[in-house]
């Protein structure tokens, strides 16, 4: 049934040594939803795909996988999942169906319903005239193809992808894009981590943005370009500003110091040509300290910039 | 789960079959050792130099000044060390039976009780018999080594034989005959003599009362099963090399979502490079037997070390995909323990001709358990309750490795 939770984290830390790699996320995502996990290199991302499907044990937390907890019913609620990693996974000496083969087996399938699931994810990714080919002469949109394959083979509920369009052509990504919609239509649940924004915009439901190991924000795509207003102005000086102009600034728009020495700042306002404006002419009076001004326009990669200070493959 | 750990089997199986050339080297380097050195090494050991001593326990308290004076003789020779004491004890020959059966001393001399009255005795009237010395040996000792000793111990127990004969054959020549010059040459130089002293004592070879070992180690005996672990142990770059390979494609990853346990897929992951193992050593001696007709000795025996000896190549072919994380650290420690443990463990050369710290240090091994192990099978005769204890520490050497691998190993690096 559409609109109950079918992944529910709660609370979910990982520490190392050195730093908290993921600090209290809690989220769930709906079934059947078609959920975006967002964040520069370095935000979490990975460890959290990583202890979303079992690899990594997390320092504290909680996840509930279609009712299954993840930690004390393990294999339950893995069941449910189906992970296509960043990487290939995949291994190069094999042809494509023995790779297949393996992955199903590791899932328990066997005999004629292993063979009926390899024909019918390899017709879903178009591999099919390329199935007996060793996986090392393939292209990476070939390889990127054949790893969702696998991930597809025991029909999981849940399809976990991690960045699943890195470094292949644009016709590939954009099959990729056209099956996961489709799946995501035929009721699986995607939980789906991208440095490509035109991706989480065209496919989310929801996105989270993560940063520095926490969420910074959770909303549809469009709720969070519309808060945005009518975009951003962001400007950089050649030194850091003082409190006087921030005062001054904060007259224009909504204020965001990005750096801690107040060289660079984003203004969020519904007017954005007036603002822009005002901004020059107060820039007059502070002769030599305005680096560069930008209005950036409302969509998500803005909010991404706005919220985090960074571009999303920063 | 057993379907799971089948489905790992069957992969890895297929992986490594695709990967023949790696696979072939598995099996032709141990082959190309054992050819080579088997053929052409014969007999280069260098022990008895200065640097490398052989030391021979020697029993003879009660043998009386004859049996002395050959030891003071034996003790003068350079490149033996004649060991007379254990632990501040003098050797019984039932102590020093048990040393060389547990393989801490390569050889023994025994003089029996009442030796010197007994060559006095035959020397008076050769016609009482032989008097005899016992040379006793460990069945693994190298057979260069042991004709060098018996030439050196032959001349030591022979000399004061012939010196103590010389007042009575002097009596003998003097009492009886003209002329002593002539005589004198016959006494002290002339071979018919000479023989016929040598014949007063006997050297008699054997070994300790347990071995059933009444043939002499070959070459081969020696170098099929040393150079067989040696071999065995290069498991360890290829398996640590395809953890890594895993780690670095994500298809740990990839598994281990998938409801299956860590356990399983090590499991999986190791049995593969286990069965190679023993298909490597189940290789090389069929080599042993077929091209140089090496004897085998008892089956059951050689079985269950060479299980325990995969065990542990492959808990140290874990240790090593734990330890390593970089493909180049993974190749450079696979290689440096496969060469410096086979060194110290007497792959290449026998730990009993190395310094005490060496052979201290061989002790360390899992090399030189399983050498000895298969020593005492094939060369030493012994079945398999004797080997029960190489076996235990093989095995040991294996939960240690496994231990501190499981330990250590990350699945997510």
């Amino acid at each position: 049934m559409r609109n109950t939770p079918i992944f529910i984290v709660e609370d979910l830390w990982k520490s190392y040594a050195q730093t908290d790699a993921v600090q209290g996320l809690s989220f769930e995502i709906l079934k059947g939803e078609f959920f975006g996990l967002l964040g520069p290199n370095g935000a979490g991302k990975t460890t959290t795909i990583g202890i979303l499907t079992g690899l990594i044990e997390p320092t504290r937390g909680h996840i509930s996988i279609d009712g299954f907890d993840l930690f004390s019913s393990p294999m339950e609620a893995k069941a449910k999942l189906g992970l296509v990693p960043q990487s290939f996974a995949l291994y190069p000496t094999l042809c494509a169906r023995d790779n297949l083969v393996f992955f199903g087996r590791i899932y328990g399938l066997k005999g004629k319903r292993l063979r009926e699931r390899i024909a019918r994810v390899l017709e879903i990714v178009e591999l099919t005239d390329r199935a007996n080919q060793t996986v090392a002469t393939f292209s990476n949109g070939m390889k990127r193809r054949l790893n969702m394959a696998a991930g597809l083979l025991h029909e999981p509920e849940i399809l976990i992808l991690d960045e699943p369009t890195v470094g292949v052509d644009t016709q590939s990504r954009n099959a990729i894009l056209e099956r996961l919609d489709s799946l995501n239509k035929s009721g699986v649940t995607v939980l789906y981590t991208t440095h490509y924004i035109e991706e989480a915009q065209r496919l989310c439901g929801r996105v989270a943005i993560m940063d520095q190991g926490k969420i910074i924000a959770l909303d549809s795509p469009a709720r969070l370009i519309q808060d945005l207003g009518k975009g951003i102005i962001r400007i950089e000086f050649n030194a850091g500003i003082d409190d006087r102009l921030l005062d001054q600034l904060k007259r224009i728009g909504l204020v965001r110091v990005v750096d801690d020495q107040k060289r660079r700042i984003h203004v969020k306002t519904d007017r954005t040509d007036q603002a822009s404006r005002e901004l020059l002419e107060l820039m007059k009076t502070q002769e030599g300290l305005l680096k560069t001004l930008d209005i950036s326009e409302p969509n998500l990669e803005t909010v991404f910039i706005h919220l985090t200070g960074k571009n999303l493959r920063d | 789960m057993i379907h799971q750990i089948i489905a790992i089997t069957l992969k890895e199986l297929k992986v490594l079959w695709l990967d023949r050339e790696a696979l072939a080297l598995l099996f032709a380097m141990p082959m190309f050792f054992i050819l080579v050195m088997s053929f052409a090494l014969e007999g280069v050991f260098q022990a008895g130099s200065k640097g490398h001593p052989i030391e021979i326990l020697v029993v003879h308290q009660k043998g009386g000044r004859l049996a002395d004076q050959a030891i003071a003789d034996l003790k003068r020779m350079e490149g033996l060390v004649l060991i007379e004491t254990h632990e501040g004890v003098p050797l019984t020959s039932d102590k020093a039976e048990q040393l060389i059966g547990r393989g801490v001393y390569p050889l023994a001399l025994l003089f029996p009780e009442g030796y010197t009255e007994r060559v006095l005795e035959i020397s008076n009237d050769p016609q009482k018999g032989r008097a005899t010395v016992y040379l006793v040996s460990d069945p693994a000792t190298n057979l260069q080594l042991l004709t060098t000793v018996k030439g050196a111990v032959q001349g030591a127990i022979e000399r004061p034989v012939l010196l103590a004969r010389i007042p009575q054959r002097l009596k003998e020549m003097f009492g009886t005959l003209e002329g002593m010059e002539g005589q004198l040459d016959n006494v002290l130089g002339n071979t018919n003599i000479s023989e016929r002293e040598r014949s007063a004592v006997d050297l008699i070879h054997t070994f300790p009362k347990r071995f059933n070992a009444g043939r002499r180690p070959t070459a081969t005996e020696q170098n099929v099963p040393a150079y067989t672990i040696f071999g065995v142990f290069f498991i360890v770059l290829t398996l640590a090399s395809s953890f890594l390979q895993e780690k670095k494609d994500g298809t740990f990853q990839r598994i281990l979502a998938a409801p299956l346990s860590k356990t399983a897929l090590l499991i999986g992951k190791l049995l593969p490079y286990y069965f190679v193992n023993l298909i490597q050593i189940a290789l090389m001696f069929c080599i042993g037997v077929v091209v140089f007709g090496m004897k085998l000795g008892h089956l059951p025996a050689l079985v269950i070390v060479s299980l325990a000896l995969a065990a542990a190549a492959n808990g140290l072919g874990l240790l090593v995909a734990a330890l390593g994380k970089t493909e180049a650290q993974v190749n450079g420690l696979s290689v440096l323990l496969a060469i410096t443990l086979s060194a110290l463990g007497g792959m290449m050369v026998p730990t009993f001709i190395m310094p005490d710290l060496m052979k201290t240090l061989s002790l360390f091994t899992p090399h030189a358990w399983a050498l000895a192990g298969y020593h005492d099978v094939i060369i030493r005769g012994l079945g398999t309750k004797e080997v029960l204890t190489e076996v235990a520490i093989l095995l040991g050497f294996a939960s240690f490795f496994f231990v501190i691998a499981l330990w250590r190993f990350r699945f997510n690096e």
